[in-house]
């Protein structure tokens, strides 16, 4: 029977869901809506009695104090009423947690076919809104087509006795599943055959995979297992296999460089190998921290002699640009899944986040699937639900407007976790299946939920991308799962484990298979949401919050028993095996045989045609102006731009500080609202050490060029650890590339050729910084494909790429705590040092910006140099010289000294004469350049007067110049080369417009 | 002297278990992580322990309002075992989801003994979202409550969406009558907040933060004082150490959290 349960609050009490849904309305359209009550609706499709359903209202669903409900229709006093409900087959927590409690309740357990679906109802009064108004309020904020549907009703439409019915979302396949054997004859019916099932093949890919299907000793073994042609199963899990995303084909390809300007070429024979791995296996060499590297799901460094820690770091972009919410909830608990599948496991200990969006604001032609607006509150509430509900601290992340991430948004995504160094003796990094181990699949269930979803991210979004592979991400469900998986794994009964993300199955158990050497896998035995898959739905699809377990038959039982424990279902779908083959059946059936030797066969590398022109012969230029008069309204104007000004909002969303280990946290000083350089967690409580983590971006110097922007942004990340008292020695990364589209089209990609040049010295960067700092690169991941096509004003849609983006992550070991530093000014009458020259940089800059220039000269770095300055500084933190340092980074010298003066309660002095320059063709830098050049290598940092000498000593013949004083008078007073006072601003003012992101006037 | 044992409650989206855990061991207590079916299934029995701690989380991910469904899986599995304890002496101490636990429970405020009638509620923060801030607390010295002895003013960070206290004007003056309010939202001097936001985060009514049953040995919390369990917690040490180390002090290493924990310990001994 199905029942109708609506729960609201009390009359008499404040809505605090319906005001903050009002405060939204006002931000986002200008109109007033009234007042706004939220109705929440449980819909029952149960076998529960009459008396169990009112038992169930009363003891579990309505809170007496605060609460009325009734299974009658409750919506009375309103204009407006708006229905949001999921879609069939969209994950629905609060819905399967409500037959969890129903169950607990009665005592018995859930038949296999009653559901609960959660769902609400917004009513709506005391204003006067059109309809028109009511279906924007409903397509534009509450609901997302691709995931929910919605009704609205008038006042008038109100059928008080119906209310809005009885909607059940179920999924209802009338669909019996099969395998089909399908022949591909030609080259060209396989290419039909990729189109017309959406497996995304690389034509070079073709022939290679029709080669393997028509050797005669595969077509032996195929006749054997009772198969002929290949079927849809093996067709879909090579679709995969062989996917941009899991593959890394792009960065793994052969890069025809020819420098334009020169003409001088250059092959560059996979990236990868040449920029990533070299490097960091060279490195490793050197630092016997480094523990493991480049192919587990995240690298794995040492913290302390009985403990690592894991570290890694994706993107989830398509899925967010469609579905905010859903997308990126769904990318933090699987990238934090990557860490539980570490090694034998790690328990998290932070999640970091960064979002690259168009403008919050933006009023133009184009229309992007979600407003920007609305696409960074999901982003950022899907982030918050997926940590807090994890117990996962969020201490750090990045936010970042660009109009050219209109086309597609970015939401990188990183994770840290701590395990011991040996499980029970043994190395706890290391895992490998062995042939008898039981195969098994932990956590949630399989339904039709993302499939495609990585052949999808290998694609260009457009208006015909599959909708169904957007999810909604269980953060309950994964905490049970973790929990558990850290006990077995205590207990030695984990040999292997890894996640299921894309890819599912055909992924996890794919890969592993390769490590044990074979595996059979019986796909009925897989535990389903609801019946009418298809065989290969099931073993491709990528239903969340599962992991793949390698179990010993012999801690089978304890396993299993464990799992009953904390309420997770486990199944044991197959085991590994030493055949040499991946088998798969089905109803006692082979479904799919493939040799594993099949999937690293002489695929052809991608190739591609990478052309550079320098930004001379692009036709950039420095931009012609003079020194502005008013720099403290510029300052205030800077200081409230969107990408420099405060993001409070956003970390106050997260919850920082659970696991009990924040020394030192992201948001600091005297009002507790400046971000800090990094942050430092201690993730053994017991332990003083520390993990300091930072990340950085800047891609507006991608406009450019791209080897600045990665040399700027693993200098930025370094620095902004040494700030905090992290030692050079210890630093790792993690690269996260996000790139448009380099395969060349003279219609589709015309400047195809000029992005994968950019894509070739990126890499270049990243190689060159990495040995030059000596960092090894514990993770990453490259994105491609961040295009989109938006529709504009005329019914033509444009084809909008995403500036090429690497965001760093960076970590370093910090032996105590106690020693480190934040940002803001400590004691008045301490003394105001600059370390670095500054250099007439602002190409890229956030002053150009707002000056609507790009110009030409972008910071570069310079690590010999910057080398020694860094090693004085970190010996100057060691002897505890220093009362707060701080980077000068985006914004340049005035912002970040006004950031690290208003996070204190004093003032600040700078005389601009005296700050350390570059040599320049002007001979020295004008007033503006100082204050707003992005040049690297430098710092600002106080330090007490008795500390002086000592400290001046350390810094003997390196660029380091007293500059000013932290005053008891809080205000900042910065000096002109002439003596001339040019911003003498009260801090707090400077401050409101850094908070308001509206420059304020005195 | 015998140790006394902490049981801190595990399982179905708690989470902040092992800081408890830290912060009891700090205290001298002897913690131990215990998940709940290891209690409903008998694996475990809580009368072996002295104090029983549901601490912060999302237990069956708050769908269907905090701490509900975790309250009626205990009322309906552990109910007389709970109250077995509570009778016998032992301390109970929600913090955060599981101070949602307990007025689910209705062993707080627990006006009448055995009954688990709710009285109380936490329901959304005014501000309609999740917040993570440090507050400034001022302690009831007139209260009954173990946990909140001899403290005066305290900072803690709260991290909830749902933590605003909310009772019924004869309730809240019953509450006040038996003093069991045991900390207020405050000002950086500590006095009240005065609803005034963020100083009171979530609009709780007379700024209640915490309250404990008539007898004292009950009590809940919104702050987290597990997660003040080092100095290095306090959002301003760098300055603190500063300032002290200029005048040749020094800070002690221990949270201010760590002496809710301590309190209990001392209960015992």
């Amino acid at each position: 029977m199905v029942a109708r349960l609506e729960i609201t609050l009390k009359s008499h009490l404040f809505d605090a869901e319906g005001a903050s849904l009002c405060r939204k309305i006002r931000d986002y359209f200008g109109w007033d809506p009234g007042a706004v009550r939220v109705i929440h609706v449980l819909t029952l499709d149960t076998d529960l009695t009459q008396a169990e359903l009112e038992a169930v209202r009363r003891e579990i669903f309505t809170n007496p104090v605060t609460q009325v409900s009734s299974f009658q229709p409750m919506g009375r006093d309103f204009s407006w009423a708006i229905w949001v409900g999921f879609r069939p087959g969209v994950r629905d927590t609060a819905g399967s947690v409500a037959i969890e409690a129903i169950a607990d309740y009665l005592g018995r357990p859930p038949g296999a076919h009653e559901a609960a679906y959660t769902s609400k109802i917004y009513l709506f009064s005391g204003a006067e809104l059109e309809q028109g108004q009511v279906e924007i309020l409903a397509r534009e904020l509450l609901a997302n087509d691709i995931i929910q549907q919605w009704r609205i009703y008038s006042r008038s439409q109100w059928d008080e006795t119906q209310g809005i019915g009885l909607i059940v979302p179920k999924v209802r396949l009338a669909h019996t599943p099969a395998v089909a054997e399908i022949p591909i004859p030609s080259d060209e019916a396989l290419m039909a055959l990729s189109q017309e099932r959406n497996l995304a093949l690389n034509p070079q890919d073709v022939p290679v995979i029709r080669s393997y299907f028509g050797r005669p000793e595969v077509l032996d073994a195929r006749r054997s297992a009772g198969l002929s042609a290949p079927t849809d199963v093996e067709l879909e899990a090579i679709s995969q296999a062989r996917s941009d995303h899991c593959n890394h084909n792009t960065f793994r390809g052969k890069f025809h460089y020819r420098d334009l300007a020169t003409g001088e070429e250059t092959i560059v024979d996979n990236l990868f190998k040449t920029c990533i791995e070299a490097p960091t296996l060279t490195i490793q060499k050197q630092k016997d921290w480094v523990v493991s590297v480049l192919w587990d799901n995240a690298g794995v460094a040492r913290f302390d002699e009985n403990h690592n820690y894991a570290i890694t770091g994706e993107t989830h972009n398509s899925p967010s640009n469609m579905e905010a919410y859903g997308g990126s909830l769904t990318g933090i608990v699987g990238i934090y899944r990557d860490i539980m599948g570490t090694g034998k496991g790690a328990r998290l200990v932070a999640g970091l986040y960064g979002y690259c969006v168009g403008p919050r604001d933006y009023a133009g032609p184009l229309r992007p699937r979600l407003h920007p607006r609305r696409l960074l509150d999901g982003i950022v509430e899907g982030v918050r639900d997926g940590g807090n509900k994890h117990g996962v601290p969020t201490p750090f992340g990045n936010l970042f407007f660009h109009p050219s991430y209109l086309g597609k948004c970015l939401v990188f995504v990183a994770s840290l976790g701590i395990m011991p160094r040996e499980v029970l003796g043994e190395p706890s990094d290391q895992k490998r299946p062995r042939p008898g181990d039981c195969i098994i699949m932990s956590g949630g269930r399989v339904g039709k939920d993302g499939i495609h979803g990585v052949t999808a991210s290998s694609e260009i979004y457009s208006e015909n991308t599959p909708a169904g592979h957007v999810q909604i991400g269980d953060p309950y469900t994964q905490k049970k799962m973790h929990d558990f998986l850290l006990e077995a794994r205590d207990e030695g009964l984990v040999t292997f484990i890894t996640d299921n993300g894309g890819g599912g199955l055909s992924s996890s158990v794919g890969e592993s298979a390769q490590f044990a050497g074979g595996a059979v896998v019986e796909l009925d035995e897989v535990p389903l949401k609801y019946e009418g898959l298809d065989v290969w739905e099931i073993w491709i699809s990528e239903s969340q919050e599962r992991m793949t377990v390698a179990v010993d038959p012999k801690h089978l039982d304890r396993f299993l028993e464990l799992s009953r424990r904390h309420e997770v279902e486990s199944t044991v779908i197959g085991h590994y095996t030493g055949s040499g083959k991946l088998h798969l059946s089905y109803s006692g059936k082979t479904c799919a045989q493939l040799d594993l030797s099949f999937f690293s066969e002489a695929f052809p590398q991608w190739e591609f045609d990478a052309h550079w022109t320098p930004p001379e012969a692009r036709g950039l230029l420095e931009p012609v102006l003079s020194e502005p008069r008013d720099h403290a309204k510029l300052l205030h104007t800077l200081l409230a731009r969107p990408n420099l000004s405060s993001r409070e909002w956003i970390q106050r969303q997260y919850d920082h500080e659970v696991q009990g280990g924040s020394a030192v946290k992201f948001l600091v000083g005297r009002e507790r609202d400046v971000p800090n350089d990094a942050v430092v967690l201690r993730p053994l409580l017991d332990s003083p050490r520390g993990l300091a983590v930072s990340q950085t971006l800047n891609p507006t110097y991608s406009l450019i060029d791209a080897y600045p922007m990665v040399a700027a942004s693993i200098d930025e990340a370094v620095r902004r650890l040494l700030a905090v008292g992290a030692f050079l020695d210890e630093i790792g990364g993690v690269d996260n590339f996000c790139w448009p589209s380099i395969q060349y089209d003279a219609v589709q990609n015309p400047d195809g050729r000029y992005k994968a040049a950019l894509l070739v010295r990126a890499n270049w960067a990243l190689r060159d910084m990495c040995l030059a700092y000596g960092i090894p690169l514990l993770s990453g991941k490259d994105s491609m494909y961040v295009d989109g096509h938006l529709p504009g004003a005329f019914e033509e849609t444009h084809k909008v790429s995403g500036l090429p983006t690497m965001q760093f992550t960076a970590t370093g070991v910090v032996p105590q705590v106690s020693r480190c530093l934040t940002l803001e000014p400590k004691v008045a009458g301490d003394l105001v040092y600059v370390l670095g020259s500054t250099g007439n940089e602002l190409g890229g800059s956030e002053y150009y910006d707002l000056m609507g220039e790009v110009g030409l000269n972008v910071p570069t770095v310079e690590p010999r140099g910057s080398l020694k300055l860094y090693k004085a500084l970190e010996g100057a933190i060691s002897g505890g010289l220093l009362a707060s340092c701080h980077g000068i980074y985006r914004g340049g010298l005035a912002v970040h000294a006004a950031m690290a003066a208003f996070a204190s309660s004093f003032g600040m002095t700078l005389d601009l004469q005296h700050v350390p320059q570059k040599e320049c063709a002007a001979g020295r830098l004008r007033d503006d350049q100082l204050l707003f050049s992005e040049t690297c290598g430098r710092f600002l940092v106080t330090v007490s007067p008795a500390c002086r000498e000592a400290f001046e000593a350390r810094f003997q013949g390196l660029p380091c110049a007293r500059v000013g004083e932290v005053t008891q008078d809080p205000r900042l007073v910065i000096r002109g080369q002439k003596g001339d006072i040019l911003v003498e601003e009260s801090l707090a003012s400077l401050k409101r417009s850094w908070k308001q992101g509206n420059p304020a006037t005195e | 002297m015998s140790p006394v044992r902490a049981l801190v409650l595990t399982g179905f989206g708690l989470n902040c278990d092992y800081e408890t855990a830290h912060a009891f061991t700090v205290a001298g207590a002897v913690p131990e992580r215990v998940h709940l079916n290891s209690l409903v299934e008998g694996e475990q029995s809580l009368q072996d322990f002295q104090i029983f701690v549901i601490g912060g989380g999302f237990s069956w991910g708050d769908d269907h309002g905090a701490g509900v469904i975790m309250a009626m899986r205990l009322k309906h599995r552990l109910k007389d075992d709970i109250l077995r304890f509570v009778e016998k002496g032992g301390l109970v101490l929600g913090i955060c989801n599981g101070f949602q636990v307990l007025v689910n429970l209705g062993l707080l405020p627990g006006f009448e003994p055995r009954t688990m009638k709710r009285e109380v509620a936490l329901i959304n923060n005014d501000c309609g979202g999740f917040r993570d801030q440090w507050v400034h607390l001022a302690a009831n010295g007139r209260s009954p409550c173990v946990f909140t002895r001899g403290i005066d003013t305290l900072e803690l960070p709260v991290r909830h969406g749902e933590g605003k206290f909310f009772a019924e004007p004869e309730v809240l003056q019953r509450l006040e009558r038996q003093q069991q309010v045991i900390l207020r939202y405050a000002l950086p001097g500590g006095t009240p907040a005065q609803g005034e936001f963020p100083h009171n985060p979530n609009g709780s009514v007379a700024d209640i933060a915490g309250v404990c049953d008539p007898t004292g040995r009950v009590a809940g919390l919104m702050p987290h004082p597990e997660a003040f369990n080092h100095w290095t917690n306090h959002p301003d040490w760098t300055a603190l150490k500063e300032t002290a180390r200029r005048e040749g002090k020094e800070l002690p290493e221990e949270g201010d959290g760590i002496r809710l924990f301590r309190n209990a310990v001392a209960y015992f001994q």
